[in-house]
C-alpha cells in the first residue's frame, strides 16, 4: 500500500499532499531556518524523486531566501510551509497532519545551534488545562484551525455544534 | 547574556517588519501545542512576552490570522515568518523566540502545551550533527552566504540594501 501524508498551514488555505516513502527528515538549526520558522530550529522532511507531492488546495507565497534557496508559505496566516533548493523540495514536518510520522534522524546547522537548545527537553511543563485558571477564555476557546485531515469544503459551510 | 536596559530587538526573515522591545523578557517558553505546532510548520512554538507598552513594531506591520476568536497570530505577509501570539483585550503580547536578533539573550524556563507534543521531542538532541554544508552548489556554501537575502541581525536605517 502506498504511504500517503496530507498537511498544510493553520488556516487551511494551502493545503498538500505526499504520496510515496517520505524522504530523510531532519531539524535544521541555521540562523536564516531560525529566523523563517521564528523559532529554535527548522524541522523538515524531503520529498524524494519516488514520491508525488501534490498540492491539493490553493498556492504558496514564496520567499527567496539567497539565489538559490526559495521559502514557501501561506500569505493568508503565515505558516512556513516548504523550503525549495536545486537538490529538491523539503516541507515543515509541524505542518503535516500528523507530524510523529517524520521523526528526525540528524540536526544541520549546529554551528547557529543556541547555547540552551540541547536542555530543552529538562525544563519543566506543563499541559494547556493547567493555564485555565489564567486564561480562562481557553475554557470556550474555539478553534479556526484547519483540521488535522483533508476536508471538502473550507472554511466549514455550515457553524458545527460539535465544535463548541 | 543580554546588557541590563537593552531593548530586545528583532524581526522577520526579510526585513519588511521589525519590532522592539524593552523592559523584562516575560515567562519565555517553548508551546507544544497543536496550534501552535501548525501556526508554525513546527515541533513547537517557542514564544517570550512583552508589555504592549513597551513593545513596538518599529518597521511595517505583521498580518494577522486570528486562529481562534481571542487569540490573534501575526507573520510577515512579505516572507511568512512567524511574529507575534496576541490574545486580543491583554496588556501582553508574545513574540516568536526564534524571529530575536540575538536569540540566545534570553532562555526558555517552560514546556506548556505539552499534551500535543511530539513523541521523540526528547530524542531530538541526541541527533548527529552537522554544521552547513552546500557542496551541492557549484561554489559550496559560499554561494548562499554571498547572496543571503535574510536581513541582518540588527536594525537597519534602510531596507533592502541600496545595492541590490
Amino acid at each position: 500500500m502506498v504511504q500517503v501524508h496530507s498537511g498544510g498551514c493553520q488556516c487551511g488555505a494551502v493545503r498538500f499532499r505526499v504520496e510515496g516513502p517520505l524522504g530523510e527528515a531532519s531539524i535544521c538549526h541555521c540562523r536564516m531556518c531560525q529566523k523563517a520558522f521564528g523559532g529554535l530550529y527548522a524541522p523538515l522532511v524531503s520529498v524524494p524523486d519516488a514520491a508525488k507531492l501534490a498540492w491539493t488546495r490553493g498556492r504558496l507565497k514564496h520567499f527567496q531566501s539567497s539565489n538559490h534557496a526559495a521559502r514557501g508559505f501561506c500569505a493568508d496566516c503565515g505558516t512556513p510551509l516548504t523550503y525549495e533548493a536545486p537538490d529538491g523540495i523539503a516541507l515543515a514536518i509541524g505542518a503535516f497532519d500528523d507530524p510523529a510520522a517524520a521523526p528526525p534522524v540528524i540536526q544541520f546547522g549546529v554551528e547557529a545551534k543556541l547555547p540552551f537548545t540541547d536542555r530543552m527537553a529538562e525544563i519543566p511543563e506543563r499541559v494547556t488545562e493547567d493555564d485555565m485558571e489564567a486564561a480562562p477564555f481557553l475554557a470556550t476557546l474555539v478553534s479556526f484551525q484547519h483540521p488535522d485531515h483533508d476536508t471538502d469544503t473550507w472554511p466549514p459551510v455550515e457553524p458545527r455544534a460539535n465544535d463548541i | 547574556m543580554r546588557e541590563a536596559g537593552k531593548p530586545l530587538t528583532g524581526g522577520c526573515q526579510c526585513g519588511a517588519v521589525r519590532y522592539r522591545m524593552r523592559g523584562e523578557a516575560m515567562y519565555p517558553h517553548l508551546c507544544h501545542c497543536r496550534m501552535c505546532q501548525k501556526a508554525s510548520g513546527n515541533f513547537f512554538l517557542p514564544l517570550i512576552g512583552a508589555s504592549k507598552e513597551k513593545f513596538e513594531w518599529t518597521r511595517g506591520e505583521p498580518s494577522w490570522f486570528h486562529s481562534s476568536e481571542p487569540v490573534r497570530r501575526g507573520f510577515c505577509s512579505q516572507c511568512g515568518t512567524p511574529l507575534a501570539f496576541d490574545t486580543v483585550g491583554s496588556s501582553h503580547i508574545s513574540i516568536t523566540h526564534g524571529s530575536l536578533d540575538d536569540v540566545a539573550a534570553v532562555t526558555p524556563v517552560e514546556q506548556s502545551g505539552v499534551e500535543g507534543r511530539v513523541p521523540f521531542y526528547a530524542e531530538l538532541f541526541a541527533l548527529s550533527e552537522t554544521g552547513s554544508n552546500r557542496d551541492d552548489l557549484p561554489g559550496g556554501i559560499e554561494d548562499v552566504s554571498s547572496t543571503n537575502r535574510q536581513h541582518p541581525d540588527h536594525d537597519t536605517d534602510r531596507w533592502p540594501a541600496s545595492d541590490r
